[in-house]
C-alpha cells in the first residue's frame, strides 16, 4: 500500500513538472503575446493542479492537505481570469497586432 | 555659516566645472569673434558719416554691405555654435573622459578585491565558532523567548517584543514611502479645484483598460472575501504560526487591489478615502509609538508590559505582540492600497 502511494504520488510529481518546463519552453519559445500566456497558464493550473496532487497523496489525508485543496481552488479560480484580463488589455492595446496574428470576425467590437 | 563668494564664477572650481560641462569656449576663438564684429562696426559708422550728396549714392552699397556683414556674422555665430557642439570631442575632455574611466575600472576592481577577500576570510558554513553559533543573543531568544514573550512563532517574539522599536521604524518607513509616493505623484487639482487638460490627458491612458469585466467582478465577488479573511487569519495569527502583521497586511492589501480592479474606484472610494487612509495609518502608528515609547527612555531594554501573558498557543495571548501586530498589518494594507491607488488614478 505505500509503495503504490508512493508510485502514484512520485508519478502525478513527476507529471506536474513536466508540464511546467513544457510551459517555460513555450514562454520562451512564441513570439506572439497571446500564444505566450496561453503557455504560461499552462502552468498555472494544471502544472499546479498535478504537483499539489501528488503531494496531496504522499501526505496523506490531514488537515496540510485540505490547506492543498484550496490552494488548489485558488489557483483554477484566479489564474485564468488574470490571463482573461490581460490579454483583454492587450487585445484593447495593440488590435492591429491582433488581426496579423489571428482570425477575427469582421465585426467584433473589442 | 560659509561665506559666500563675490568672485565665484572665476574660481578654479567653477571654472573646471565649466570645463566638464562643456559650457566654456575656448578664450582665443571668443576674443577672435568679438574682434571682428566690432571692427565692421566702425567701417559702418565711418560710412554713415559722409556727406549728403554722397548718402544717396551710397546708400545701395551700404545694403549691400550689411546684408554681406548679416550673412558673414551668421556664418561666424554658426561656426562658433559648431564649434561649441565639437567641444566635448576635443582636446581636455577627451582626457578627463580617459581618465575617468581609468578611475571607475580601479575604484570597481579594489572594490572588488575587497569583497573577495573578506568572503575568504569567513568561517565555514555551519561551523561551531561562527559568531551567529557563539552568540548568546540567539541562544536566549531560541531557549527562553516563548517563556519571556508568550510567542509560540518565535520570529513574532523577536521583532515584536525584543525588537519592536526596530519594528517601528519599518513601518514608519512604510508610511513615509507612501506619503512620499503621494507628493511626488498625486495629480493637483489647483487652488479653484479643477484639472487642466494637459493632467487629463495624462490620465487617459486609463481609458484603455478593461472595464467592467464580469468574469472578473464575478471571481472577485467570491475570492475577495476570501483573501481579506485570509489575511486577517495570517495577522492574527502571527505569534502562533508563520505570519505576522506584514505578510497578513500584504495579503489584505491585495485583496483591496482585486475589488479596486474588479469594481473600479466609486465603489472603493465608499469605504477607503483618503481620509480612511490618514486615519487608519495614524491612528495604528500613533498607537505603537505609544505602546513602545519607553524604549526611548530605557536605551531600548527589555521591559515587562505589565500584561499577563496568558498561555502560550492562544489567539489572545503573549501581551502586546497581538495588538502590534493588529497595527502592522493595518498599516501595510493601507500603504499597498494606496501605492496601487496613486500609481493608478493619481489620489487615493
Amino acid at each position: 500500500m505505500e509503495w503504490v502511494r508512493f508510485l502514484a504520488g512520485g508519478a502525478l510529481l513527476l507529471f506536474g513538472l513536466v508540464v511546467s518546463c513544457i510551459a517555460t519552453i513555450g514562454v520562451y519559445k512564441f513570439k506572439f503575446v497571446l500564444n505566450r500566456m496561453h503557455a504560461a497558464a499552462m502552468n498555472d493550473t494544471l502544472g499546479i493542479l498535478f504537483v499539489l496532487l501528488g503531494l496531496i497523496i504522499l501526505n496523506g489525508w490531514n488537515f496540510t492537505s485540505l490547506k492543498m485543496v484550496v490552494i488548489i481552488c485558488f489557483f483554477w479560480m484566479a489564474s485564468p481570469v488574470a490571463s482573461h484580463v490581460i490579454a483583454r488589455l492587450e487585445i484593447t492595446t495593440d488590435k492591429e497586432k491582433v488581426k496579423e496574428e489571428c482570425e477575427v470576425a469582421e465585426d467584433v467590437d473589442f | 555659516m560659509s561665506k559666500i563668494r563675490e568672485d565665484y564664477e572665476n574660481t578654479r572650481w567653477r571654472r573646471f566645472e565649466r570645463f566638464v560641462n562643456g559650457e566654456e569656449m575656448p578664450e582665443e576663438k571668443r576674443l577672435e569673434l568679438t574682434q571682428a564684429k566690432e571692427g565692421d562696426k566702425e567701417e559702418q559708422l565711418a560710412e554713415i558719416t559722409t556727406t549728403q550728396s554722397l548718402r544717396r549714392k551710397r546708400k545701395e552699397e551700404r545694403e549691400s554691405f550689411r546684408r554681406y556683414w548679416r550673412e558673414q556674422q551668421e556664418k561666424e555665430i554658426k561656426e562658433a555654435l559648431k564649434q561649441r557642439a565639437d567641444w566635448p570631442n576635443t582636446g581636455g575632455v577627451r582626457v578627463f573622459r580617459c581618465v575617468y574611466r581609468f578611475v571607475a575600472l580601479l575604484i570597481c576592481a579594489a572594490i572588488i578585491i575587497v569583497l573577495l577577500e573578506t568572503v575568504a576570510e569567513l568561517p565555514r558554513f555551519g561551523s561551531a565558532g561562527t559568531p551567529a553559533n557563539s552568540n548568546e543573543v540567539a541562544e536566549r531568544y531560541i531557549e527562553r523567548g516563548q517563556e519571556e514573550t508568550g510567542a509560540v512563532n518565535i520570529v513574532t517574539g523577536m521583532i515584536l517584543d525584543y525588537r519592536a522599536f526596530d519594528t517601528l521604524g519599518e513601518s514608519h518607513v512604510l508610511f513615509i514611502a507612501a506619503c512620499t509616493v503621494l507628493i511626488l505623484l498625486r495629480i493637483d487639482h489647483g487652488k479653484d479645484g479643477k484639472t487642466t487638460s494637459a493632467q487629463l490627458a495624462e490620465e487617459d491612458d486609463r481609458k484603455f483598460e478593461p472595464k467592467n469585466d464580469r468574469i472578473l467582478q464575478k471571481v472577485a465577488f467570491f475570492l475577495v472575501p476570501c483573501i481579506i479573511l485570509f489575511g486577517i487569519y495570517v495577522i492574527l495569527n502571527g505569534h502562533i504560526s508563520p505570519g505576522g502583521g506584514f505578510s497578513g497586511g500584504a495579503i489584505i492589501g491585495a485583496g483591496l487591489i482585486l475589488y479596486l480592479n474588479a469594481f473600479g474606484f466609486k465603489k472603493t472610494e465608499r469605504f477607503f478615502t483618503y481620509k480612511t487612509f490618514s486615519t487608519i495609518s495614524l491612528c495604528a502608528l500613533l498607537f505603537y509609538s505609544v505602546a513602545k515609547c519607553y524604549s526611548f527612555f530605557c536605551g531600548a531594554n527589555h521591559l515587562s508590559s505589565g500584561i499577563p501573558l496568558g498561555t502560550a498557543g492562544d489567539i489572545i495571548s503573549s501581551g502586546l505582540i497581538l495588538p502590534l501586530n493588529i497595527c502592522v498589518g493595518c498599516v501595510v494594507a493601507c500603504t499597498m492600497y494606496a501605492f496601487y491607488a496613486i500609481f493608478r488614478k493619481g489620489g487615493i
